[in-house]
């Protein structure tokens, strides 16, 4: 090495280095230089919003949007964005939930890496995620303050009494029809029903009874071995396993207790608990619960169900929904489930069917990265508009649905397009909608906000066989199999409480999870001698886990919505 | 003339000697100046994103909310630690991912040199390439796809391991693998060498390769059959490989994994699925305890080091390669 090459050597080593130097500097730069932008923006972006207020010309803009559940991004050409972002500028960056929710958020958090406009959640609410919105509806969102009038107490936080997040569900109006029931049920296979001539099923021992004579009868379903009941309970999906006991004493869905004149406790170790467990462990001795059950994943489960092998379940309809879209799709519409709302005797009302609440884990908020929040609660207030709501729910008049005497209805074709998914892709903005706050019931002209309740349409859609099975109890729909819910109490459902991050009570209902999960399927497979012993082993264990710090957390808050909700 | 060769030798290895003891002077780091001009970038990275992170273990003697900012937050001393070491389910914990991080350590070491040995001896180079690609595709495929492969392959319903096992007539019931604690950590450990293996054995082919053919053409006229060349002259040739392997694993063996128990553990077998990580997930994570997430990471880092260094000690002593 000669000396000029040497020098040049360290020059350009220097250089390097002070250009690597000078870069790590502006990361940090960089960010304030974004937050200094951000304000900067935020008033000007106010100025710009007021103009547009005006009218007098459309800023396009874009909102980074994450969604807390997987899901397809639409096609680039979607009719109903290309749609929104003609007449607001809005256009969306969505990013869907890939892996796990709680690792996800926790790196969210950790780098306060946060986009516009998030899906609720109490661990972004807990980090400080989201902005207050009261202020900014009271003042830029006529529509959608008077879309909430009725729960805006319900929407605050009850940690700080800020409102973080816009619910996108049970805000109602008008007269609701209802088509399809959501929530928990005891299902059972159409074909089981019809053949014993469509008995009535009221209670658990009649529910396994016919379940027991169907398998006897038909060992095998399509040529694979008929699978009487099935329970999941896999990761967070576990209300299959802990849920039934509650319904099963006509107490509506409250998640892990049970509250009785505004108290409540857990029932995970009760007698009436018990009395179902041990029921499940005399049918698992008949051969009756899959083998599989407790070490199968969702996949698994989705799997048996859609092949049409099982003849029933506890679960949530919206869970298993897609298996009954497969065994539609394969002709198999006997092979589909009828929901029945069980107790353990018939004195007892059944309360399965509750009247929809405001969710407040879930909807939008708006986090303290987005740069321009008022714009943005100003296109949430144009959405809630009801021609919008309209857009969303039936999509484009005449090419998604057509007006018959002030009455919407669809063709076959257009049914047959609403239902399959990759025209949904590019025609409708499924996934954003979801999300937004949204009419339920129906429209201010009388038609359903939901096409698939529309009495006309859901008629129109009905199968012959299925149209045989309401025939033969009588029923419009299937949901009149359930009782009419009475009105919800002030505080429903405790299961809506949160919890809080990190704290005792916390902790001690992730222990109870835990618990059941590792003790109720032991005693389920137990020898029927053994079940007592085990039984006793789990509430003991129950015992030596801080439950009452669980249950003190959830009668603090429900006496708290007590007092904050009743109007 | 050969006397001479010898002091100048021995002259140069002295010189060598004294070299070594040489002070640090200015004159030395400016004579070497290009090199440290060189690791300097290399220490910053190093400085940036192995010592500054450090930091975060702050966290762990807090109690931590994302939200505020390091002043404001409350310091609760030991708590999280104790939380951790005083619960009931600790220990078993720790017991789950020693067992198997040690399954998987020992599984991984011995079937990966079997493998390079076994493949060393395969002289038709098409066929010794098919097999070695075959055998570290697997190591491609994520966790969730591996999982959901074993978890097909075990199932009752066929499931191909209970068909094979009953046509060769050694079970008369189909079994059902993911029901019973005992079979478990066997589970985890084999799919670990189903994925791994022909990955793992890449260095040790690697390491064989460079073993000079004279050996074995000595070993040859001696008479040694293949087994004799493998013992005394394939295994040898590779020791160092392995010893150095070995250290660096040991340190790795809290690090029992966290997908494959999370994703085929189930309520029956959770007292043998469950290890530190998916323990600090479900207490540190998902409760938004992100203090107690750290106080599991600094134990495990802690474990780690001294398990590391303990092995490379023994090393030591027994004269073996070592890593430090």
């Amino acid at each position: 090495m000669g000396g000029k090459s040497k020098r040049t050597f360290k020059v350009s080593l220097i250089t390097l280095l002070s250009l690597s130097f000078a870069l790590a500097g502006c990361g940090g730069n960089n960010n304030s230089n974004t937050k200094d932008n951000a304000k900067a923006e935020e008033t000007g972006a106010a100025q710009t919003a007021g103009a547009a207020d005006t009218g007098d010309k459309i800023e396009p803009f874009n909102i980074s949007v994450f969604l807390g559940q997987a899901g397809q991004q639409p096609t680039p050409d979607n009719k109903i964005y290309k749609k929104i972002k003609d007449e607001t500028g809005a256009s969306f960056n969505f990013e869907f939930l890939a892996g796990d929710i709680n690792q996800k958020l926790g790196v969210m958090i950790a780098g306060q890496d946060y986009p516009d406009m998030m899906t609720g959640n109490t661990k972004l609410t807990a980090a400080g995620a989201y902005i207050p919105l009261e202020d900014l509806i009271e003042q830029y969102a006529p529509n959608l303050k008077a879309h909430y009038a009725d729960y805006w107490n319900m929407m605050k936080d009850p940690n700080d009494g800020h409102i973080y997040i816009l619910p996108n569900y049970g805000v109602y109006n008008g007269k609701v029809n209802s088509s399809w029931y959501s929530g928990p049920a005891f299902w059972i296979q159409k074909a089981v029903l019809k053949e014993f001539g469509y008995p009535q099923v009221k209670t658990l021992d009649e529910y396994f009874d016919l379940i027991e004579k169907y398998k006897e009868k038909y060992p095998k379903i399509d040529g694979s071995p008929t699978i009487g009941f099935e329970i999941l309970n896999y990761d967070w999906k576990n209300w299959g396993l802990f849920n039934a006991p509650q319904h099963l004493i006509g107490h509506p869905n409250d998640g892990g207790v049970v509250v009785k004149d505004g108290v409540a406790e857990i029932f995970a170790d009760k007698d009436y608990a018990k009395q179902y467990y041990q029921k499940l462990n005399e049918i698992n001795q008949k051969g009756l619960i899959d083998k599989e059950t407790f070490v199968q994943n969702y996949d698994q489960y989705m799997a048996k169900l859609s092949s049409g092998t099982v003849l029933g379940m506890f679960d949530q309809h919206w869970n298993f929904n897609a298996a009954e879209d497969s065994l539609t799709t394969q002709g198999k519409i006997e092979r589909t489930y009828v929901g029945l709302p069980l107790v353990y005797d018939k004195a007892t009302k059944d309360y399965y069917r509750d009247l929809a609440v405001l969710n407040l884990n879930n909807g939008f908020g708006i986090s303290i990265n987005a740069k321009d929040p008022v714009k943005i609660i100003k296109l949430l207030d144009t959405l809630i508009q009801e021609d919008w709501q309209k857009t969303f729910s039936w999509g484009i008049e005449g090419e998604d649905y057509i007006v018959e005497n002030g009455r919407f209805m669809r063709t076959q074709e257009q049914r047959d397009n609403a239902a399959d998914a990759t025209w949904q892709l590019a025609n409708k903005a499924k996934a954003l909608f979801d999300f937004l706050p949204k009419t339920e019931g129906s429209f201010s002209d009388g038609n359903s906000t939901d096409a698939a309740a529309q009495p006309e349409e859901y008629k129109a859609g009905l199968k012959p066989f299925d149209k045989e099975v309401l025939d033969a109890y009588g029923f419009d729909t299937y949901v009149d199999f359930f009782s009419e819910p009475p009105a919800n109490p002030v505080y429903y459902p405790a299961w809506s409480i949160d919890l809080i991050e990190g704290s005792d009570a916390k902790i001690a209902n992730t222990k109870l999870t835990e618990l059941q999960t590792k003790f109720l399927p032991k005693a389920i497979l137990a020898s029927p001698e053994e079940f007592d012993s085990v039984w006793t082993d789990y509430v003991g264990e129950i015992k030596k886990a801080n439950v009452k710090a669980y249950e003190d957390k959830i009668n603090e808050q429900i006496k708290w919505r007590i007092d904050n909700w009743s109007k | 003339m050969a006397e001479t060769l010898e002091t100048e030798i021995a002259v140069r290895h002295s010189n060598r000697r004294k070299k070594k003891k040489r002070p640090v002077t200015w004159s030395l780091i400016k004579s070497q100046n290009q090199l440290i001009w060189m690791s300097v970038p290399l220490m910053l990275y190093i400085i940036l994103f192995a010592y500054v992170p450090v930091w975060g273990w702050t966290m762990a003697f807090q109690n931590y909310r994302p939200a505020k900012s390091f002043s404001e937050q409350e310091w609760v001393g030991f708590k999280q630690f104790k939380f951790l070491f005083t619960d009931d389910n600790f220990l078993r914990v720790l017991r789950n991912t020693l067992s198997m991080g040690i399954i998987n350590l020992v599984l991984g070491f011995v079937t990966a040199i079997v493998l390079a040995l076994l493949l060393n001896e395969i002289k038709n180079v098409l066929w010794k390439r098919t097999v070695q690609t075959i055998s570290y595709l697997p190591h491609f495929l994520s966790w969730i796809i591996v999982t959901g492969i074993v978890a097909t392959s075990l199932s009752i319903n066929d499931g191909i391991v209970n068909i094979v096992l009953m046509k060769l007539h050694l079970i008369k019931e189909p079994i059902l693998w993911l029901s019973e604690g005992k079979y478990f950590w066997g589970i985890v450990g084999a799919s670990h060498v189903w994925k791994e293996v022909g990955w793992n054995t890449i260095i040790y082919l690697a390491a064989i390769a460079s073993i000079d053919p004279a050996l074995y053409e000595a070993a040859e006229i001696d008479g040694a059959s293949r087994y004799r060349k493998m013992q005394f002259v394939t295994l040898p040739g590779i020791k160092a490989t392995i010893v150095i392997l070995m250290i660096m694993s040991i340190g790795h063996v809290l690090e029992a994994g966290f997908e494959v128990q999370y994703l085929l553990g189930n309520g029956l077998v959770v007292d043998w699925a469950e290890t530190i990580d998916i323990f600090v997930l479900k207490y540190g994570l998902a409760q938004g305890n992100y203090s107690l997430a750290t106080a599991g990471g600094i134990f495990k880092t802690v474990v780690s080091v001294t398990l590391l260094l303990m092995a490379n000690g023994i090393s030591k002593r027994l004269g073996e390669e070592r890593l430090l």
